[in-house]
């Protein structure tokens, strides 16, 4: 059981802050090898960070949808920017538009923020395109907080893709960028480069990646989590 | 906060009705609870007597069909594209659905709750109204019930244009109607319709509901033929049911119903059934008064015109007709048989006075006949707006030595009906097919020769010909010119199936007018870069398999495309649905270009697919529907896969 697994590891979770506690019981064992997809509950999520360098750079954004049942509730969505005092110097500023310190109204700090995303998740499947980045950032935001990381199951739509893909050679560099795969399977991409925004054509690439491994016969979690992609 | 994604879901929203009728607010916090729903093809959302969901639904992307299923047979009722709602029934009703929502290509639904949407309709009574509308007609049944496809659905689009309507105001006086009860004797009838001078009565029950009508025929037919006596109630000669209509009645509704019902008067009631209080007749009579221009009166005149400067003024005239015509939404078949009337008797009355001008000019008429041929458009009578002139000239064959003279008077006699023709605002064709062109003025000998080797020596350039000549119809002249040469081209094409291939394969030539991204194709450069060319991409691959099959089958004298169809569809009862779905999307198709031509002053070819409103883009892309499945039907009777 995923739990056991988890207090293995972690230890007893007496000493933990009440929302790591609260995240950490939600792995309560529902979600096995046979649930359907249809009950999996994914949440896909998207950050956008002053650079590329998960141990330097900070979150500027997190977005996130749930996915569940080949559905998005927008009730439950998560779209905040993190109040950063960090001065960037990344050219990542250029693509996503964002400067610490806009978004004055809304900002929360990056443990709030983080806070928040932990609670949000609780035990579902993580969803990203090239997700590995984006919980790196998250991991090192609990890090220095609680020195603690994420658990959840993690799923990388650029991976699902190859997966999904008729022809497994790697044609041309970006084949598999979100880009490429929007217009394969016709996604349309406004909002591109907001961390709500690509979470929400992810989710959407997410659902249409599935459909079309469900009807190979990938039908449960299990069945998910043997290919490549988990 | 404003979050990115419920933004986006507004944005989308925002374009299409009703939330177009929305504020900013109240649809960004319907945005915030949308469900986006992934559905693959077969999929059913909703199934017909189930009871209904907590959701209404809007396509995003992809495609669902709405479903009537009787007898375990679906029927589709519509189908739903972009921006499209369906499944409002939750909203308005508490019913069990009435249709069958299958989902048919990979879709994206927003799904909206209805709690909370129903406050909305409360205090947005346009919103209330439209999906009531939407609701009640169903834009399907609206379409079996008319008969004849509509572009617009939404009055006020058809305001937007700033086009007097209709003459609704001169009905009004017709609007205080003579009555009287069932059992009024006829002899009391009589004379009260004498003295009010109206030729009719209403009959009403004693709330003024309609029972029936009394007029003038039915007192000559039936009562002055001695059959039944004075002293009888009306109730024994009125014609019963009276067909009524309701007050927002157009002229051309008016004529409709007349013609449909063959009848003369028309009753208004309240709400427009016999459920109603009467409010007014409308006769005949009535009508012409409102009509200054009827097309049969144009014609007359036509026939008195001396100068081209006239009859430029009679077809003007002709074009304000069909302006009301076309935004009365009258049946294109209607519309396109008065315009071909006039075009017609305009060519007639142009060739007349060329000829009467070269018998002044001493010209000495030569002893073999000759027909008028008009091509194309005109020459398949779906000549709406003036285009080019395409002609041709066919006279009686004649002994080798009189061929010349008889050749040059032909010549010159279409060189001044031409230009005639040319004054009146028919340009001149830029490819030159005009009698005038010597070598589209030629004996029926010549005539037989030149289509035989089109025939037996199929070229591109011959097969260009063909579907230009093949549409020829006889205006003017001896008619039974065109009879044999038609019987001609039968005989010859009967031994010759390589010919029906190059023609079908020509009709494939344009490809089907929809990229995969449901976008128009629209033409990548030149003068017109970036607008939709509904001629070449979507009325002439309609018009070429139309020329193909009817060539096929013999039949002759139909050279309208939706009459083609109609007529195939009667042929082969195994391919009817669809000749009828070509039929309709041609007459929509010839609807859309004379609307966009009379908008833009020209011959209504191109447009930009982006000026078009939602209801427009659905309605023409299911149009393109039919063409793709002819092109599939052509490839696959001609087997055109094979003719490389």
């Amino acid at each position: 059981m995923i739990f056991n697994w988890v207090t293995k590891i972690l230890g007893t979770s007496r000493d933990h802050p009440e929302f790591w506690r609260q995240y950490l019981a939600s792995f309560d064992g529902t979600l096995g090898k046979r649930t359907p997809i249809e009950e999996i509950g994914f949440v896909v999520f998207d950050t956008e960070t002053t650079g590329l360098d998960s141990r330097k750079d900070r979150i500027l954004s997190i977005g996130a949808v749930k996915v569940q049942n080949w559905q998005i509730d927008l009730r439950q969505s998560l779209d905040c920017y993190v109040q950063q005092s960090y001065q960037p110097v990344g050219e990542t500023i250029e693509v996503h538009g964002i400067l610490p310190g806009t978004h004055n109204e809304y900002n929360i700090d990056e443990i709030e923020a983080v806070k928040q995303f932990v609670g949000y998740c609780h035990n579902s499947i993580l969803v990203g395109h090239h997700v590995a980045f984006d919980i790196s950032m998250v991991n090192q935001v609990l890090k220095g907080m609680i020195g603690q990381r994420l658990v959840n199951k993690r799923l990388d739509t650029a991976a699902l893709a190859v997966r999904v893909s008729e022809k497994k050679d790697y044609e041309q560099p970006g084949t598999y960028g979100l880009d490429t795969l929007c217009k394969k399977y016709k996604i349309p991409m406004s909002d591109r480069h907001t961390a709500a925004g690509d979470a929400f054509i992810t989710a959407v690439l997410l659902m249409k990646l599935l459909a079309r491994l469900k009807s190979r016969g990938v039908k449960t979690m299990g069945d998910l989590l043997r290919g490549p992609g988990f | 906060m404003e979050n990115t994604i419920p933004r986006r879901v507004y944005d989308f929203l925002k374009e299409f009705p009703p939330f177009n009728l929305l504020g900013r607010d109240l649809l960004m916090r319907i945005s915030e609870r949308v469900l986006v729903q992934y559905r693959q093809p077969g999929d059913i959302i909703f199934r017909q007597g189930d009871p209904p969901n907590t959701h209404i639904y809007i396509v995003r992307e992809g495609a669902v069909h709405l479903l009537w299923e009787k007898d375990g047979e679906p029927a589709l009722v519509e189908q739903c594209d972009e921006g499209d709602v369906f499944g409002i029934r939750p909203l308005l009703a508490e019913e069990n659905y009435a249709l069958t929502a299958k989902v048919v290509e990979e879709s994206l639904i927003y799904a909206i709750n209805v709690e909370g949407f129903r406050e909305v309709l409360e205090n947005n009574p346009k919103v209330a109204f439209y999906l009531a509308s939407t609701f009640a007609s169903g834009v399907g049944e609206n379409y079996r019930r008319q008969g004849k496809p509509m572009l617009f659905l939404d009055q006020e689009k058809m305001a937007d244009v700033n086009y007097p309507l209709v003459e609704v105001q001169s009905l009004e006086k017709s609007k205080d109607p003579v009555t009287c009860l069932p059992d009024t004797f006829i002899r009391e009838a009589a004379v009260i319709m004498s003295r009010r001078e109206v030729g009719s009565v209403i009959v009403v029950d004693e709330a003024s509901r309609p029972l029936g009508i009394v007029t003038d025929k039915d007192l000559r037919s039936k009562v002055a033929t001695g059959q039944v006596g004075l002293e009888k109630p009306v109730a024994e000669i009125m014609s019963s049911p009276v067909i009524t209509v309701g007050p927002d009645i157009t002229v051309a509704d008016v004529q409709i119903e007349m013609v449909k019902n063959r009848i003369n008067h028309l009753c208004i009631t309240e709400d427009g059934t016999s459920a109603s209080p009467v409010i007014g007749v409308l006769s005949e009579h009535d009508l012409m008064v409102v009509q200054g221009n009827n097309p049969a009166l144009l014609i007359r005149e036509i026939r008195r015109c001396r100068t081209g400067k006239e009859l430029r003024h009679i077809r003007e005239r002709a074009e304000d007709l069909m302006k009301k015509y076309i935004y009365q939404e009258v049946a294109i078949a209607f519309i396109s048989t008065v315009m071909s009337e006039v075009n017609d008797e305009l060519i007639t009355q142009s060739i007349k006075l060329s000829q009467a001008e070269m018998d002044e000019e001493g010209y000495e008429r030569p002893s073999a006949g000759f027909c008028w041929l008009a091509l194309g458009s005109e020459g398949r009578q779906e000549q709406l707006l003036r285009t080019d002139q395409d002609n041709a000239l066919i006279f009686e064959n004649v002994p080798e030595a009189d061929l010349e003279p008889t050749k040059k008077y032909y010549l010159k006699l279409a060189e001044k009906a031409t230009h005639l023709l040319n004054e009146v605002g028919y340009d001149f064709c830029p490819g030159d097919m005009m009698a005038s062109n010597p070598s589209w003025c030629l004996s029926l000998e010549q005539w037989k020769a030149q289509f035989s080797t089109w025939i037996f020596e199929p070229s591109p350039k011959a097969v260009m010909y063909c579907t230009i000549f093949f549409d020829y119809r006889p205006i003017y002249g001896m008619k039974e010119l065109a009879t044999a040469l038609t019987e001609h081209i039968f005989e010859n094409i009967g031994g010759q199936a390589i010919f029906l291939g190059f023609l079908a394969k020509d009709a494939l030539q344009n490809p089907p007018p929809l990229t995969f991204f449901r976008n128009f194709v629209v033409e990548n450069g030149g003068e017109h870069k970036d607008e939709f060319d509904i001629k070449a991409r979507a009325m002439m691959p309609l018009a070429d398999a139309a020329r193909v099959l009817i060539l096929d089958a013999k039949v002759g004298k139909i050279n309208n495309t939706f009459r083609r169809f109609e007529k195939l569809a009667e042929l082969e009862p195994i391919n009817k649905e669809l000749y009828e779905q070509a039929a309709d999307a041609y007459e929509i198709l010839m609807r859309y270009r004379a609307l966009q031509g009379l908008k833009n002053k020209n011959s209504g070819r191109y447009f930009n697919p982006s000026e078009l409103s939602k209801m427009e883009r659905v309605n023409l892309r299911n149009c393109f529907q039919p063409i793709k499945e002819l092109q599939t039907l052509l490839t696959l009777r001609y087997q055109l896969a094979y003719l490389g």
